[in-house]
């Protein structure tokens, strides 16, 4: 069948319609010098609370830059594209950067979409900087000497702290283990880093059970079953996402809790899902890099939090902090760059080469860029109590680590530093 | 003994969620010959209203044990949503079969965005309700009574389809019907009426389905296209238009996923799709269905 | 037929002087189009000229992206022209044994068991994570297009470029072929079979074998636009054949309009254009995509090829009438 010209003018027409459209998500002052900030975050699905706290802390953040003047004069933009799959969410990022032109990127929670977002962004020469996600030994193959994206804390960073409390506390109280992680690189690499360390410090133990329920799968039902089954003494979880809840409502159901002691590094994301009715006391909980109501938290975190509670009543998780540093650090470093230069906007390079090294006072205490572009921040976590005041369960004692315990120092491997490096409980 | 007996009750309970799901897609499939992709989006939306439902009872003085109600409620409820849905449909039914597939692909998609706008983006859950019914045993196997109740609605809604469909007057009509379009309609069965309520009521199977299994869970937009999959694998390997097919069908899959997880993860869902593959091949009648190739 | 060719040159010329004009943006999108394009010529091939409707091609597009990323990262081996030969033979070797069960059936059985298929890879895909990857994919290095390198230039103009005009290149030759195949004696075979199975048989037609070649010369299609897809993203991941990758390529095919040769390629530049600007102004793209899609299903069932021509027709006929007065 001949086709006819009108269907070659529609085609022509959807080029043009394209080449004419332009963002309507994009918040923030309008006008010549606006300086627009690329941001790429979970909006829905299993990581959506996730995204979506990071997204008003970096409204927060923009908001607040904005009211002194913008950064360096100029008023701060923010263009919200959606991070779902890594193949769509490198087109989202192609459009921030060829057609939206951000001045810088920022954003990503999955490790798998960073893992493959990182060699896509250093190709296009995007100044990127990942709130999270970023697994240390994916990044070493794909991105051995990244210029444009700087990383967050290695994956690990959380396993390893939960680790080593539960060596430093339950040392001789626990013989068998069973280990429940997301399936996915995340929830692989956290579980092989608790096991390292097992071994390292000579714990002895037996693993029973090795269960990776799928990432956003919402029937646990086998894998409560599963556990049930294996009779752990010690049950090691990095699930974060929205079956985090789920999981502890039904192994709480299934009489899971009574005799097993749990470590859970990364807990904090769902925090407020975790119910007291479900979620038992002493258990190891990790918050990251924010725990909302860490005793002895400085005053920017105080206010956060209290604009938090007061804008959207409820309570922010890690990514806050997160997506807070890149702002913070990005500011930053534009302002001293510009600074060296006598005012004038700097160039990317000059920004990149200011970011290399960078402290700056975030949400969570003091937070910096090492050389290899590797985030060094703050880690909180702790053993659950109830507290009447929330429903939710909160940490008693609070653990404070810097990131600089618990990653790797550039230029070494995982496994080596696991194995040798300098590491105390 | 008791960790066989958890894992058999945790394939049982989602065996009886796949069920309802998969019972109304057989029913559609057998009288309308539609295939439904929608079918999760319905489960979906009966999980989302069911939260909805609930929570509004409970805060107008509802007591807490009673929220079973509300649930069901909710689930009945969206049988509104069955009419209008089926006459879209029908304005395809002569045509090619891709055609329906596609309309209700399309309506997997509108009805995801429909969830988006009402509920937002993010997982919704119902805390520990269904726990305020206890558990049922003690020591090493307690099973929520919640489950247990879950799983017995199921088997309720299979033996009140079957006799439905064989006892009554109009069980009889739909059998007619989906046997032979043509005479039916000669013999002056209002065929489109009857395709309305069997749309309805493979539209309820759904939401029901949904409703249920929310307390223990939670609502996620991801839901509707993770179960689609699952119920097609039920209703292949049950046998298409078969209700026994449904049983045996989410059976089948709900306890091969409980002994998978427990014993071999990897093949998790790998298991389903090469039996889905092997039935397809073998006997793609499945073990119980009607049409052939 | 000439008002065809001179229209096909019409928009060949068009698309080649695109990257002078457009933005590099819009010129990624026509990227995509090119794969889809691809794609979806194999795909109806399969759906509008035999009446199989796959829900599994997706499959035979997640394998092409991964042979590119197996090739170039694992294997070292650069050369665009040896991916796409890998591509091409990883395509067949795996569309002659699915093909050969699938094409047993039709309908609904049919699409149901190549969407079992298409999940049973990604499964694959996503589970056996040591050797593809898992959730985070496998990385596509830029391939040498010709034996040329082009390391001076960087990704996007490598991409908006030399990789373009390739890639374009292929696009023509692929329609070109297509176009001799179903003008051929074995594409009238192909629509008596979708008309009439049995007829076809009584008058000698071996279905099945023609049905498995019409399976394989789709999958080899899509492994080819899969080819393109993972090295304009850098990345093949399991997603790419997940199902409902597969319900748009037919969303996509019904949207421009299957009973026609351009349909598709019709139905997958508005499609790429319009989900991409959706995506730019509403969360609520997904209901936007679904109500067209109920529209075209509902009321245009040819497409938009089929609406042109109808208009054409009626436009044709009120001249005509014009005349007559």
């Amino acid at each position: 069948m001949p086709t006819t010209r009108r269907t070659v003018l529609k085609a022509m027409a959807g080029v043009g319609l394209a080449a004419a459209t332009r963002p309507l998500a994009s918040y923030g002052a309008s006008g010549g010098q606006t300086l627009k900030i690329g941001i790429l975050a979970p909006r829905s699905g299993v990581a959506g609370t996730v995204g979506e706290c990071g997204l008003r802390a970096a409204l927060w953040a923009k908001d607040r830059a904005n009211a002194s003047g913008g950064i360096l004069g100029r008023p701060v933009e923010l263009v919200v594209e959606e991070e779902t799959n890594p193949k769509d969410t490198i087109q989202r990022l192609n459009k921030l950067v060829l057609q939206d032109k951000v001045d810088c990127v920022q954003g990503i929670v999955s490790s798998g979409v960073s893992l493959a977002m990182g060699p896509a962004a250093e190709d296009m020469k995007a100044l990127t900087l990942f709130w999270d996600g970023t697994t240390q030994d994916g990044t070493e193959e794909s991105m051995p000497h990244a210029r444009y994206v700087f990383k967050s804390t290695d994956n690990e960073c959380e396993a390893v702290m939960a680790s080593l409390l539960a060596i430093k506390y339950w040392r001789g109280k626990f013989a068998t283990v069973a280990g429940v992680n997301p399936d996915y690189t995340y929830g692989r690499n956290n579980w092989a880093a608790f096991q390292a360390l097992l071994k390292r410090f000579g714990v002895e133990h037996k693993v029973v059970a090795e269960l990776w329920p799928k990432v956003g799968g919402l029937d646990l039902s086998s894998h409560v079953a599963a556990l049930k089954a294996a009779k752990p003494d010690l049950v090691f979880s990095s699930m974060l996402f929205a079956d985090l809840p789920i999981f502890m409502k039904q192994a709480h159901a299934a009489g899971l809790f009574e005799t097993t002691k749990f470590a859970f590094p990364a807990a904090g994301w769902q925090h407020t899902a975790l119910k007291n009715d479900f979620t038992p006391e002493g258990m190891i909980f990790g918050h990251n890099t924010l725990y909302f109501a860490y005793p002895n938290a400085s005053p920017l975190q105080k206010e956060f939090v209290k604009h938090y509670w007061d804008a959207y009543k409820d309570y922010p998780n890690w990514e806050a902090e997160r997506a807070f540093f890149a702002f913070a650090a990005y500011k930053s470093a534009v302002e001293k760059a510009g600074k060296a230069k006598g005012g004038a906007f700097p160039d990317k390079e000059a920004i990149i080469d200011t970011l290399e090294g960078i402290e700056v006072e975030s949400l969570g205490g003091k937070a910096r860029f090492r050389k290899d572009h590797v985030a060094d921040q703050i880690f909180y976590q702790g053993f659950t109590v109830h507290d009447p005041r929330y429903d939710f369960a909160i940490l008693g004692n609070v653990e404070v680590r810097s990131a600089e315990k618990l990653q790797k120092p550039s230029g070494v491997t995982f496994k080596d530093w696991i194995a040798n490096g300098k590491i105390e409980i | 003994m008791t960790s066989f007996l958890d894992i058999l009750l945790g394939g049982v309970f989602h065996a009886a969620v796949l069920f309802l799901v998969a019972a109304g897609l057989q029913l559609v499939f057998g009288v309308q010959k539609i295939i439904n992709l929608a079918c999760g989006s319905f489960y979906a939306l009966g999980a989302y209203t069911g939260i909805s439902a609930v929570t509004w009872a409970l805060a107008h003085g509802l007591p807490r044990g009673l929220f079973l109600f509300a649930l069901i409620g909710a689930g009945l409820g969206l049988a509104v949503i069955g009419p209008p849905v089926e006459a879209l449909l029908r304005t395809v039914y002569r045509r090619d079969e891709a055609f329906q597939l596609l309309l209700t692909f399309a309506l997997v998609l509108i009805i995801e965005d429909i969830l988006r706008m009402i509920w937002g983006a993010n997982p919704q859950e119902l805390g520990n309700l269904y726990m305020d019914y206890g558990t049922v045993g003690k020591g090493a196997l307690t099973v929520p009574t919640y489950n247990l109740l879950v799983i017995a609605a199921a088997l309720l809604v299979a033996i009140g389809l079957g006799l439905f469909l064989k006892r009554t007057r109009f069980g009889r009509l739909l059998r007619a019907t989906a046997e032979d379009r043509e005479t039916s309609a000669t013999l002056g069965i209002e065929v489109g009426r009857v395709y309305t309520v069997v749309f309805t009521l493979g539209t309820v199977l759904g939401t029901l389905g949904g409703a249920l299994v929310v307390p223990t869970a939670a609502a996620s937009l991801d839901m509707s296209v993770d179960l689609v999959v699952e119920a097609f694998a039920v209703v292949v390997i049950g046998g298409l238009g078969s209700i026994r097919g449904a049983v045996v069908g989410a059976l089948t899959v709900g306890l091969m996923r409980a002994f998978a997880v427990s014993f071999v993860p990897e093949m998790e869902m790998l298991s389903i799709y090469l039996v889905v593959i092997a039935v397809l091949i073998f006997r793609p009648a499945g073990l119980f269905g009607k049409a052939a190739a | 037929m000439k008002l065809a060719a001179v229209v096909g040159l019409a928009a060949l010329a068009a698309l080649a002087a695109a990257p002078l004009v457009l933005e590099p943006y819009p010129l990624t999108l026509l990227l995509q189009f090119f794969a889809y394009g691809l794609a979806l010529l194999g795909l109806n091939l399969l759906f509008g000229y035999t009446g199989l409707l796959s829900f599994g091609q997706a499959l035979f597009v997640a394998l092409g992206a991964y042979s590119a990323a197996v090739c170039t990262r694992k294997l070292g081996w650069h050369s665009f022209e040896l991916v796409l030969g890998v591509a091409v033979v990883t395509a067949v070797v795996v569309a002659v044994p699915v093909g050969l069960l699938c094409v047993r059936y039709v309908s609904i059985f049919f699409g149901m068991l190549t969407l079992a298929f298409g999940m049973l890879f990604h499964s694959f895909l996503f589970k056996f994570y040591t050797v593809t990857g898992g959730d985070g994919g496998m990385l596509v290095e830029r391939p040498s297009l010709l034996g040329m390198r082009f390391s001076e230039m960087d990704k996007t103009t490598f991409l908006t470029r030399p990789f373009y005009w390739y890639a374009l290149g292929l696009l023509a030759v692929g329609t070109v072929v297509m176009w001799r195949l179903v003008h051929s004696p074995f594409g009238v075979h192909l629509s008596a079979i979708r008309e009439n199975p049995r007829k076809a048989e009584y008058l000698g037609v071996e279905v099945r074998r023609l049905r498995l070649i019409a399976f394989v010369i789709a999958g080899v299609y899509a492994a080819v636009g899969g080819t393109l897809l993972g090295i304009r993203t850098g990345l093949a991941d399991p997603e790419l054949a997940y199902w409902t990758h597969s319900g748009n390529l037919i969303f996509m095919t019904v949207l421009g309009g299957f009973s026609s040769f351009a349909g598709p390629l019709v139905g997958a530049a508005v499609f790429i254009f319009l989900q991409d600007s959706l995506m730019s102004v509403t969360q609520y793209w997904r209901l936007v995509m679904g109500m067209v899609l109920v529209v075209i299903v509902v009321l245009f069932p040819r497409g938009l090829v089929g609406l042109a021509q109808a208009l054409r027709a009626r436009v044709i006929g009120w001249r005509r009438d014009a005349r007559a007065d």
